[in-house]
């Protein structure tokens, strides 16, 4: 088949999104079907610019490509998914979220203004005309699954996607607690920085470009476990699949994050994840004391937590076994052969 | 976003103040909400939008209309057919051209000509014979910036009567149901119908079928609560149906409590109207919230109902025939009464949830207050970079911009 992946690009930001919408495309071509990337640049302010960049999608024609019909377009993110296709499948990672839970929160993007206020209904209007119309409805977890439901009374299935392929491994209980995300405020690094804090002996890594990264490293540093907490910024797969290989567990705790590969990954290396009672799609795999902790989000509930992982080998590492046998469960030719179905 | 609300309140006598109690609070968590004064034709300071509460009754809405005159804003139109309304605010002001020229406006010179007979008595008040021939919404149609009713049905009349405005179909919200105990009264099973007792309720089709259904299910029983119409003659009708000695319990005006109570003792709810004028029954939605199977006439909104909650007796020649069919089914089948009451009230707790009809007012409030402004600056930045290169207005490609505009704007 041939297949079109759609997405937005926001200039110069790569994120798990990305990552994801990539590996499909290379990953269908992996199974003989022709397919490419088709995005295009996104900028969601000020004003009514969101409306006008989600029209973009609506105008372009996708039917066929150099004379050859496009037998399905594959569409991921807001607003890729109003783009008009006869067999348009969506595999949604996630809405448009500053127009829903994210609204009036510090998250958030849209005032009280009228015109704000408005702004924020059409991209609801858009989800319910660009959703509504996909032959077929993915979400890539129950919370995403559920969001858009709550929001549209849209129903779509859920489907995870694997792991980025890394040399995932399990070297062994190692001493430190890593973090790998994406550093901006809604991850939520600063629960474990100032858990470090709480516990001494904490020794952390965190892995990851962001915004949020100068506030979290003078977050640290106020806090004097800038010696216990090292940043690494961006790095290779190559460091970051050893990285997971050699600490004793994972934190991963984003405010109701759509669906999070960290846990994923962290399984597949064996190791255990810590995450948050309020953290959303993690919590769909990491169970506490089944294959992880999960614990209020306080900097101190983190540290005991880490702490107990640390002290406690045997029990990390069933932990990571068992959440290795749910990740294995999600892979490529499964997923494909849903998606296409 | 400053929101002011024109509407009768508690404690006037009025379906549509009750409405307003019930659902200010839960709009008042999602926008700022400024209840007008009665009788006050401007909004306050600061206003972003006006809401206009507009029913049939003259006397709760007559100052409302007024206040839309000045300021035009969002409608929310309880009944489509408003001419009991129009006729209150022009003949029972002594305004007869006024009428007449609501009756022009809305049926040309055969509209002014009946008109002048109603005024000169040659013929019964159209208001009370044929409203749903001459509907006189023309006025508050054209003076509403949008347009929020309770069902498609008024939705499609709304539209073919001209209005081109945006509509928005917010669903009537469930009623709390008070924590109280059934009244006592005799029936298995107990059918209830509740509000004015009239021709336009289907009382004299609903005794006749209910007489039919007494003939083999003497046990059965028919609660009517409200008070009698001027002019209709239920006493004589009981006595030649044979129904003045058993099976009809009659209560006339109750209070709150006590409808609810009476409403708690009926197996069945029995909601038949005609002619409809496009408004939803609040009974109707108290038998959704309690979980009531109900029986309505096919027409309006009760068309709109649900196969599962509702049977639906078309209103035609058989109309009789069909009433005592359905209320034979549900007499004699205890489990389709069951079955049609759970769904009822899934439907109210779904659908007619108060969390869900808020969201959906404070949807419409926030498109209708910015939605203009929003809409003009997409088209002016979408028709800037059509004109940058070249495409000219009403060129093929200037048309296949404005059709996918519509697709994702039907406003645009």
């Amino acid at each position: 088949m041939r297949i079109a992946v759609v997405r937005p690009q926001v200039p110069f930001a790569r994120g798990g999104a990305e990552i994801f919408s990539d590996a499909l495309v290379d990953e269908l071509r992996m199974r003989g079907h022709e397919a490419d990337s088709v995005t295009v640049p996104f900028k969601w302010y000020p004003g009514a610019r969101v409306l006008t960049q989600a029209f973009l999608w609506r105008l372009l024609d996708l039917t066929e490509a150099d004379g050859k019909p496009i037998d399905m377009v594959v569409a991921t993110k807001f607003p890729s998914y109003l783009v008009r296709h006869p067999e348009k499948r969506v595999w949604l990672v996630h809405q448009f979220r500053q127009a829903y839970e994210l609204d009036r929160t510090a998250l958030g993007q849209f005032g009280e203004s009228p015109e704000d206020r408005a702004v924020r209904r059409r991209v609801q209007e858009l989800d319910r005309v660009g959703l509504g119309e996909a032959s077929r409805l993915f979400a890539t977890s129950q919370n995403v699954a559920g969001r858009l439901e709550r929001s549209t009374g849209l129903v779509a299935e859920v489907l995870p996607h694997p792991a980025q392929e890394l040399d995932y491994r399990n070297e062994g209980h190692g001493d430190f607690i890593l973090s790998v995300n994406r550093l901006d405020r809604a991850k939520r690094i600063d629960l474990l920085i100032e858990a470090a804090a709480v516990e001494s002996s904490l020794e952390v890594v965190v892995v990851g470009e962001g915004p949020d990264r100068d506030r979290l490293e003078a977050l640290a540093r106020g806090l004097g476990v800038a010696g216990r907490v090292r940043f690494t910024g961006r790095v290779g797969a190559e460091e970051v699949a050893r990285l997971y290989a050699t600490c004793f567990a994972s934190f991963y705790a984003p405010v109701d994050e759509d669906f999070g590969l960290g846990p994923y990954e962290s399984f597949l290396s064996g190791k255990p994840v810590i995450t948050a009672t309020d953290a959303g799609g993690p919590l769909e795999i990491v169970r506490d004391g089944s294959t992880g902790r999960v614990v209020p989000p306080e900097a101190a509930a983190v540290a005991d937590a880490a702490v107990w992982l640390r002290e406690h080998p045997d029990e990390a590492t069933a932990y990571g076994s068992a959440g290795h046998a749910i990740a294995a469960e999600v892979t490529w030719d499964r997923a494909i052969g849903r998606l296409l179905s | 976003m400053k929101v002011a609300l024109f509407s009768p309140m508690q404690p006037e006598r009025s379906g549509i103040a009750d409405y307003s109690e019930l659902l200010l609070p839960a709009l008042r968590s999602r926008c700022e909400i400024v209840v007008v004064k009665r009788g006050s034709k401007k909004p306050p300071r600061g206003t972003d939008l006006c809401v206009y509460h507009i029913g049939n009754n003259p006397d709760a809405h007559g100052w409302i209309v007024e206040a839309l005159r000045r300021t035009p804003g969002v409608v929310v139109l309880h009944d489509f057919v408003l001419h009991h309304l129009v006729a209150g605010l022009t003949i029972g002001r002594r305004d007869g051209h006024g009428y007449l020229d609501a009756m022009e406006r809305e049926g040309g010179v055969v509209g002014r000509l009946l008109g002048h007979a109603v005024l000169d008595k040659r013929i019964p008040p159209i208001w009370e014979n044929r409203p749903e021939d001459f509907h006189l919404a023309g006025e508050v149609l054209g003076l509403a910036t949008g347009l929020i009713v309770h069902s498609h049905y008024v939705r499609d009349r709304s539209r073919a009567a001209g209005y081109a405005g945006p509509i928005w179909v917010v669903p009537h919200p469930a009623f709390p149901v008070p924590t109280l105990s059934a009244a006592v009264v005799t029936g298995d099973p107990l059918f209830g119908s509740f509000g004015n007792v009239n021709a336009s309720k289907r009382v004299p089709q609903l005794l006749e079928a209910f007489a039919r259904l007494r003939q083999c299910h003497e046990t059965s029983g028919l609660l009517l609560v409200g008070a009698t119409s001027p002019g209709f003659d239920l006493d004589r009708r009981l006595q030649r149906l044979g129904l003045d000695s058993a099976g009809l319990v009659r209560e006339g005006y109750v209070d709150e409590r006590r409808l609810w109570e009476l409403m708690i003792a009926a197996d069945v709810h029995v909601s038949l109207r005609s002619p409809t004028m496009g408004e939803t029954s609040g009974t109707a939605i108290r038998a959704l919230s309690l979980g009531k199977p109900l029986i309505v006439s096919d027409v309006g909104w009760f068309s709109e109902l649900p196969g599962d909650v509702a049977l639906k007796v078309p209103v035609d020649e058989h109309e009789v025939d069909t009433l005592a069919a359905a209320l034979e089914l549900l007499a004699t089948r205890p489990d389709v009464r069951t079955a049609m009451g759970a769904a009822a009230r899934d439907l109210a707790r779904h659908d007619h949830g108060l969390d869900r009809v808020a969201d959906l007012y404070a949807s419409a409030f926030e498109q209708a207050a910015g939605g203009g402004v929003v809409r003009d600056a997409v088209l002016l930045e979408v028709s800037e970079a059509a004109a940058a290169v070249g495409i000219a207005p009403g060129s093929a490609e200037a048309r296949e911009i404005a059709s996918r505009l519509s697709e994702v704007d039907p406003g645009a």
